[in-house]
């Protein structure tokens, strides 16, 4: 047995290009725009590196769906990278904010600031490593893929250079990351230390055959494991770096963030928990289910009475991620598609609510305060609905994709006899309203003058805030387009979820050694 | 045609003279609606009558007729009918109601000639007659409250009719609400008695079933009996029930004729007549209520002595006399009571038109120390009041001598516990006969006072429009009684309808003369058929005794007004400083107004403003929703606080986080 | 399987959406025309429904099989005359939004229309799912139509109701989802399919918890004392036609939950708390009657005296008797058709006294407006369920089966008819008898909107106060619902 793995070690691992296709596209791509950007010139600059960035990111998608196929992971590096359809989903998705991002960053001041070249190949690098994160089947690769995503992201976070409070954000981010980087790491190394292997399959085998499930030094790796990613995901306690980063960041790498980034460590805390640590559920998931809880209520709390837009997306994203971590909790299939479903559904609408959140902070001299939203309704229809639906769905209203999706969680929930989390789930909706329903407040229901028969007292006109000529959205349409689209797909999915069922259940034939 | 088929007629006219009326209220010129609502009237009259006869034709056991129109609601167990009941009992009071409303339909016509809401005051007076007719015609228990309701509407809508003046719109409420009343415990014995006989509503089915399923005197049966003695005593005023009455003589005064003194307020008596197997079945409730009208009708005859508002007094002496009703149907006396019923029906609504005339003159003054001296001025009112007054101390031949009187013989008959209750009847008469011409004498006899004057020198005498009882300054838009009403020695119409009541008054008697006629007993009958009192009849010598003392007993009372206000004037006022607590606890109606007050209105209003001002603040404005936002706004207080941007801090809070989990691992390793 | 009640279902939104797109002017009637359609497209369905003849007009598709949640719609007895009351109420109400101009016409008409689909769906669903989604969407429109066109302080008014109640629908949503994950049996598929639920009952001791969470969001909606607090900011804030379907129709839908779902799906639970629930109704049936006569605010009068009027249905439904259930579900609709009237009478009462809701500002309004007076008085008479109205019936029959199954709630509850009299009264003779209030002004109904308006609404009172069976004899096919739980009852 061992010598034969020994003698596997040495061999030069069997690579499937065809599997490994889309990391090529990626990274080939982030290095053709670099190499690319060197040549000065509006042109390059403003129109050839983003279409190579797209460029890059389409075909990613396109070998994506050709790699597409449901079953058992089937490796493409040998021991280091495989492929299934969970990796190959929720890389989908990471390809899909990439693209919302070139959207939202094309006008960006960062953008100029930074030069396209490297702003775009930073992304592209940071999507590779989520893609390496996504499809790792070994403690190395993930660790790696976790680096690679991180770093990219520091710098992204400060490239708006003459701003101060986005190099602040980028050092905060970096500082506190490498912490996290530090105790992932740590934990990694006691796992590695419990069980003798790196390779995820070895150590759900070990455990439980060789290794006790109580061992104190699996469990030590497993809390210091579970603390890192728990970083990446925000969640609380170990969210505290979020709104300050979110809110000092540029607005699209924030949006790329509370997407990408969240997806991209929920995929690495699928992988470790419901595939490698499965074993030892009855140990974690207590654990992880208090985080949850934890989660809910700080995130939830904290949203409320938050004046940057900003600060409360990243405060609202906290929460969601409390919802998401429940689906982990359970450790069924049913769970796991929950959570990639809502990861699906939570592209959509938070990047619909970023993009208005840019659209407006562009014009409006409140920046991304409340009060660049006051009166949108009126002044502005076509960014005060999509920013509506994003609130409606976040809040989990019928007919938008948040209602589905937390009915689904909370199935899932009831499903694995979590039944409780499900009410926190719940608890922490009924919360959240205070804060969704102030934003659609100040959009549609400011002091207008409106035509209330009779007496009651006239109510005086006031300028929408920060309401100029200039203000109007279709000056940015890519911007325009986007959330549009975004908005659109919450409310399709909303009514005919059943694509998304569909992928969702896809991703849960990967992991076969989740109980249905 | 079959009696049923006339007795839907009788429904069929006033209803189509209320739409009538009420739809054409613009376009009806003059006193055309008066006229319509009259004719409407004695339409039903008529088919009365002829239903009557119809009736008659058949054997007098099977004189008793239903008819069902379709189902009013039918599921769930209860099977309820749009149906109603003729027998001799229904068509009696369907006599009595529509003969009478017509006539005073005909005096309002010129009485209320100047009113500004004269349609719509036949509107209402068609509608309340129609209720009247559906409540005695009812086939069962809860169309029975449907007509019950309807008399109750109609009734405050025609109380607070001159709806500007506060007094009158007080008097509105307090009578609607003191009638639901009435109707829910009508509701409530509805339900034991369907829950009890088999669930029947209708009349006949209750009947057979209580036979069966209810044993002598049993406890259920009793307080459904209660129950409906309650509603009975709500809708004719009697204690503890009776406040609303004399406020509503804020009503005009052909409303206080037709509605609060000939038949609206005599239909508790009709209700115990009806379900008298029931209280025969249960002699306990029958007691209680006998008791209970006794003590009515010589508390109510007390007040009547004191106060001198004119329509007032009357108000109770019409309490004083449903009392005797009451007596007489609930301890089996049924053609007594029912017969005192329709006399008192003509002579009550005789006194109220007279005083209306006199009102009139007075434009709109009723208090009697106001008033005197109109004998020669208003002869032909005069002396219609004076029969009415006569006829209400049951003196010899009027008709309430023989009416009262077969009440009170055949308690005495009975003997026993009725005896005692006839003892305090006699004693009211006493009373009776004497307030009853402490008015005639008050408002006729003495000096004439300016109005009456005025009246000889031939010009009605128009007063200041000032609201006598609250002293508010009358609002000339909607109308108030005495502004140029009319009194009857201008107007034929009122002449007709009051001179009919008055030879009516007269004559009356005639249809139950102990031994000399008995139709009145012979025609009802087969409605009493199964009675066991059927047969306890007093003998004829010992019926004409009691009349003989009854009337001793009503010339006495006259007697002494005559001498208390005629030989000596001021014997009163000598009698009050000897006995003033007495007189203030009469003129106060023995302060049950004051009692329901404190007890009812005032702690509900408390409560009232408990819950707007307390228990609302704490539901609505805080505390309790306020409490749970106030924890959630603390919370993100807090986490402001913790987030302040400075790592160090965030370093805290990692380090808290890395504790906890690694301690909970730790231990789970253990 | 028919298309009908889909057609019914959202003819109303498409009307909305429509009007997005007409001119400012035509927006209003756009939305009437299509409340007219639904209306008329439901008139077809009463007649053609088969009294006695179970669910029908049954449609059931596939919504989101993976959660087994089915587009389900059906109409029986129970929801006949919710449906009716629902697409008549809804003419009124955008006849008086369409006939004043208000701003943001387009947005007030798709939301209208949005709302009443949403109401329906709500009343038609034949799926726990498909219900639970209607509920919650209920609330998406009136929060914008109480936050855009409301009094001053609307926002508060908004957020406050839509926080009130949608904290009862997400623990309704939890209680659903729940109920139907227990209730599939092990590797079988899920369903929330009322029938299909109602073949696996579940522990007595699930029930009880997933009986408060439902019982909690179904309160707060009515709403029921002591879960009234969104009620009075609303009720004063909201515009006129907004609160006029809230009122009518919307707190139907709480009480119409405890019928359809709670008490066939979870019948030990009803009985278990049978007691509780009849106290909660009897409580607020005396306390939102005392609080009614003490207000001064019209709307506030009719508001407290809703209160009343649902505990009085809840009481209904409680007894746990068919007798119960009929007069609650026939009170349903009765309050409704009275509710509507009275708020298009404040409206007018409110353009007669300076644009003022509170009593003082009113009095002698009867004057020179005998038509609104009587009106007036027959929707109050109504109201008050004087007997000769359907109210009336509905109350008899609620009373006769609460007195037969616990007596004593019965006796106290009928305190509460006789404090309907005195505010309803009260509320009638403060605004049109008494002297003429100062600012107030006496003119009658016009012929033209203002009559046509109500007058059918009257018509539709008085008929149904003449024939009440109409109601009863097609609402019969309720009672096996009732029934169940009431055997249960027995079986203890």
């Amino acid at each position: 047995m061992n010598t034969l793995n020994v003698i596997a070690a040495a061999k030069a691992p069997v690579i499937d290009y065809k599997g490994i296709s889309p990391l090529f596209a990626i990274a080939g791509g982030a290095v053709i725009v670099l190499i690319v950007a060197l040549f000065r010139g509006r042109f390059v600059q403003r129109v050839l590196v983003p279409l190579l960035t797209v460029g890059a990111l389409g075909a990613a998608i396109g070998l994506t769906i050709w790699n597409w196929q449901t079953g058992d992971s089937k490796p493409i590096v040998e021991g280091a990278l495989s492929i299934d359809t969970l990796a190959l989903g929720l890389s989908l998705i990471f390809y899909a904010s990439g693209l919302v991002m070139v959207a939202f960053a094309w006008r960006s001041v960062a953008l100029r600031e930074s030069g396209s070249g490297e702003f775009f190949g930073l992304m592209l690098g940071s999507i590779a490593g989520m893609n390496i994160l996504a499809s790792a089947e070994n403690l190395v690769t993930l660790f790696v893929g976790i680096e690679l995503l991180s770093i990219p992201l520091y710098v992204l976070c400060a490239s708006e250079v003459r701003r101060e409070t986005s190099l602040e954000s980028g050092l905060k981010y970096l500082v506190i990351g490498s912490v996290g980087s530090a105790t992932l790491l740590y934990g990694l190394a006691f796992i590695y230390g419990a069980t003798g292997h790196t390779d995820f399959a070895g150590i759900s085998s070990a455990i439980g055959d060789r290794v006790d499930i109580t061992d104190p030094l699996l469990l030590t790796g497993i809390g210091l494991a579970a603390a890192g990613l728990a970083f990446k995901a925000s969640v609380a306690p170990f969210h505290a770096w979020t709104p300050d980063v979110y809110e000092g960041a540029p607005t699209p790498v924030t949006a790329f963030m509370a997407v990408a980034t969240k997806t991209a460590a929920f995929a690495i805390i699928l992988r470790l928990f419901d595939e490698a640590l499965v074993t030892v559920q009855v140990q974690w998931a207590p654990a992880l289910a208090a985080l949850a809880v934890v989660t809910i209520i700080v995130g939830n709390v904290g949203a409320i009475g938050q004046n940057s837009l900003k600060r409360m997306l990243a405060w609202s994203g906290v929460a969601q991620a409390g919802y998401m971590l429940a689906g982990v909790v359970v450790g069924t299939k049913l769970g796991l598609q929950a959570t990639v479903f809502y990861l699906a559904i939570y592209l959509f609408m938070n990047m619909a609510a970023f993009g208005v959140v840019i659209a407006r902070e562009r014009v409006s001299e409140h920046g991304d305060g409340m009060k660049s939203l006051e009166g949108l309704g009126s002044a502005s229809p076509l960014l005060a609905w999509p920013m509506t639906i994003a609130m409606l769905s976040l809040a989990g209203f019928p007919a938008t994709a948040g209602f589905i999706g937390k009915f689904y969680l909370i199935s899932a929930t009831v499903d694995g006899n979590w039944a409780w989390l499900g009410v926190m789930i719940v608890i922490g909706s009924m919360i959240s309203l205070v804060y969704y329903l102030r934003v659609i407040a100040v959009m549609w229901m400011n002091p207008l003058k409106i035509e209330v028969p009779g007496l009651r007292p006239r109510r005086e006109v006031r300028p929408v805030a920060g309401w100029s000529p200039e203000a109007d959205p279709r000056r940015q349409p890519e911007v325009l387009v986007v959330t549009l689209i975004m908005a659109a797909a919450t409310i399709f999915f909303g009514i005919v979820p059943s694509p998304l069922f569909h992928l969702a259940h896809d991703v849960g034939t990967s992991l076969s050694s989740l109980f249905t | 045609m079959s009696a049923t088929a006339w007795a839907w007629l009788v429904l069929a006219f006033p209803l189509a003279g209320t739409i009538v009326i009420s739809l054409g209220w613009r376009a009806l010129p003059g006193r055309l609606p008066g006229w319509i609502g009259s004719a409407m009237i004695l339409g039903s009259f008529v088919c009365a009558i002829l239903a009557t006869l119809k009736m008659q034709d058949a054997a007098p056991d099977a004189r008793h007729f239903s008819s069902t129109l379709f189902d009013y609601a039918h599921s769930a167990g209860l099977n309820i009918g749009m149906s109603i009941y003729v027998d001799p009992l229904s068509l009696f009071m369907a006599l009595v109601v529509s003969g009478v409303s017509f006539l005073i339909h005909v005096y309002s016509v010129s009485y209320m000639a100047s009113d500004r809401g004269y349609s719509r005051y036949f509107a209402y007076m068609n509608y309340f007659v129609l209720s009247m007719l559906l409540l005695v015609l009812a086939g069962n228990i809860i169309i029975l409250i449907v007509g019950w309701a309807f008399v109750g509407a109609a009734s405050y809508l025609l109380i607070s009719f001159w709806y500007r003046r506060k007094s009158a719109v007080d008097a509105g409420i307090k009578a609607f609400v003191m009638n639901v009343i009435g109707d829910v415990a009508l509701v409530i014995a509805a339900f034991l008695l369907w829950k009890n006989t088999g669930h029947h509503v209708s009349y006949t089915g209750i009947f057979a079933g209580a036979k069966q399923s209810f044993s002598h005197d049993q406890g259920t049966l009793i307080a459904a009996c209660l129950l409906l003695t309650v509603g009975a005593f709500a809708k004719s005023a009697q204690l503890p029930l009776h406040t609303w009455l004399p406020d509503a003589m804020e009503g005009p005064t052909p409303v206080s004729a037709l509605i609060h003194a000939a038949t609206m307020v005599t239909a508790g008596v009709y209700l115990i007549a009806r379900f008298h197997p029931l209280y025969e079945q249960a002699p306990t409730a029958a007691n209680i209520t006998a008791g209970i009208a006794a003590a009515t009708l010589f508390f109510a005859a007390t007040c009547a002595l004191a106060i001198t508002d004119l329509k007032r007094i009357i108000a109770y002496s019409t309490i004083s006399q449903i009392g005797y009703m009451m007596v007489g149907v609930s301890t089996a006396g049924y053609d007594g009571g029912l017969f005192h019923l329709m006399t008192h029906a003509f002579f009550k609504a005789l006194l109220f038109m007279g005083a209306g005339s006199v009102i009139g003159a007075m434009a709109g003054i009723q208090d009697i120390d106001r008033m005197g001296g109109f004998r020669r001025s208003m002869r032909f009112t005069y002396i219609t009041f004076l029969i009415g007054a006569l006829t209400l101390a049951g003196m010899v031949p009027f008709a309430g001598w023989f009416s009262k009187d077969e009440i009170l013989g055949f308690d005495v008959h009975r003997g026993g516990y009725p005896l005692i209750l006839a003892i305090v009847g006699f004693a009211g008469a006493l009373l009776t006969a004497f307030y009853s011409f402490r008015m005639v004498f008050r408002v006729f006899h003495g000096d004439a006072v300016p109005e009456a004057e005025s009246l000889e020198r031939g010009e009605l005498f128009h007063g200041e429009h000032v609201n006598p009882m609250t002293g508010e300054h009358e609002d000339t838009d909607v109308g108030f009684p005495g502004a140029e009403h009319h009194i009857a020695e201008r107007e034929l119409p009122m002449k007709f309808a009051m001179g009919a009541l008055a030879v009516l008054s007269v004559v009356g008697g005639i249809v139950a003369i102990p031994g000399v006629t008995d139709w009145l007993r012979n025609f009802l009958d087969p409605t009493f058929a199964d009675s066991k009192f059927i047969n306890t009849q007093p003998t004829d010598s010992a019926s004409w005794i009691g009349l003989i003392v009854g009337a001793g007993i009503a010339l006495a009372g006259i007697t002494t007004a005559f001498v208390f206000y005629i030989r000596r004037p001021g014997t009163t006022a000598k009698l009050i400083e000897r006995l003033p607590f007495l007189y203030r606890l009469f003129v106060n109606r023995w302060y049950f107004d004051e009692l329901y007050d404190a007890l009812f209105v005032r702690p509900a209003a408390t409560f009232g403003r408990f819950g707007r001002y307390v228990v609302e603040s704490a539901f609505v404005q805080g505390t309790l929703v306020g409490g749970a936002t106030r924890i959630v706004g603390a919370g993100s207080a807090l986490a402001r606080t913790v987030q302040s941007g400075y790592v160090r801090t965030y370093a805290v809070l990692m380090l808290v986080g890395f504790g906890a989990l690694g301690l909970y691992f730790l231990l789970q390793a253990t | 399987m028919t298309v009908h009640l889909s057609i019914i279902l959202f003819l109303p939104a498409v009307a909305g959406l429509v009007a997005m797109f007409f001119p400012r002017d035509w927006a209003g009637w756009t939305l009437v025309t299509g409340s007219v359609l639904t209306l008329a497209y439901a008139i077809v369905m009463l007649a053609r429904f088969k009294t006695g003849g179970g669910m029908q007009f049954v449609t059931d598709d596939n919504w989101i099989s993976e959660l087994g949640i089915r587009y389900q719609l059906g109409v029986d007895g129970l929801n006949l005359f919710l449906v009716m009351l629902t697409a008549l109420l809804w003419v009124p109400a955008s006849i008086a939004f369409a006939v004043r101009g208000w701003d943001r016409p387009h947005l007030f008409a798709f939301f209208m229309g949005l709302g009443e689909t949403a109401v329906l769906g709500a009343f038609m669903a034949q799926d726990l799912g498909l219900f639970v989604a209607f509920f919650d969407l209920m609330l998406v429109p009136f929060y914008f139509l109480v936050g855009m066109w409301g009094g001053e302080d609307r926002v508060y008014a908004t957020t406050k109701l839509v926080i009130y109640t949608l904290v009862g629908s997400l623990l309704m949503l939890a209680a659903a989802v729940a109920l139907g994950v227990m209730s599939t049996p092990d590797g079988g598929h899920i369903s929330f399919s009322f029938a299909t639920l109602a073949q696996h009952p579940l522990s007595a001791g699930s029930q009880y918890w997933l009986f408060l969470l439902f019982a909690f969001a179904f309160l707060v909606k009515a709403p029921i004392f002591p879960l009234h607090g969104w009620m009075p900011d609303a009720y004063r804030q909201a515009p006129l036609p907004v609160i006029l379907v809230f009122s009518a129709v919307v707190s139907k839908v709480g009480v119409y939950g405890f019928l359809r779902i709670v008490l066939p799906l979870l019948p030990q639970a009803s009985v278990h708390f049978q007691e509780l629930m009849l106290a909660i109704a009897v409580v607020s049936i005396l306390y939102g009657s005392v609080l009614a006569f003490s207000q001064d605010d019209t709307r506030l009068i009719v508001g407290y005296s809703s209160i009343a009027q649902l505990g009085f249905i809840l009481l209904g439904i409680f007894s746990l008797d068919s007798k119960g259930g009929q007069g609650a579900v026939m009170q349903m609709v009765n309050h409704g058709l009275v509710v509507a009237p009275l708020f298009l009478i404040i409206g007018y009462l409110a353009i007669r006294a300076q644009e003022r809701d509170s009593l003082d500002w009113m009095g002698g309004m009867a004057f020179r407006a005998p038509v609104l007076a009587g009106v007036f008085l027959i929707v109050a008479l109504a109201t008050l369920a004087m007997p000769g109205s359907a109210n009336f019936v509905g109350e008899l029959y609620i009373l006769f089966g609460t007195l037969q199954s616990k007596i004593v709630y019965g006796l106290v509850a009928s305190v509460g008819v006789v404090l309907a009299a005195v505010y309803m009264i009260r509320f009638f003779q403060r605004a049109m008898h008494g002297r003429a209030g100062v600012h107030a002004e006496s003119r009658d109904l016009a012929l033209g909107p203002e009559l046509a308006v109500i007058a059918p609404l009257v018509l539709v009172i008085l008929a149904l106060g003449v024939y009440p069976n109409f109601l009863l004899h097609r609402i019969n096919a309720f009672a096996p619902v009732a029934q169940n739980a009431a055997q249960v009852a027995l079986k203890k």
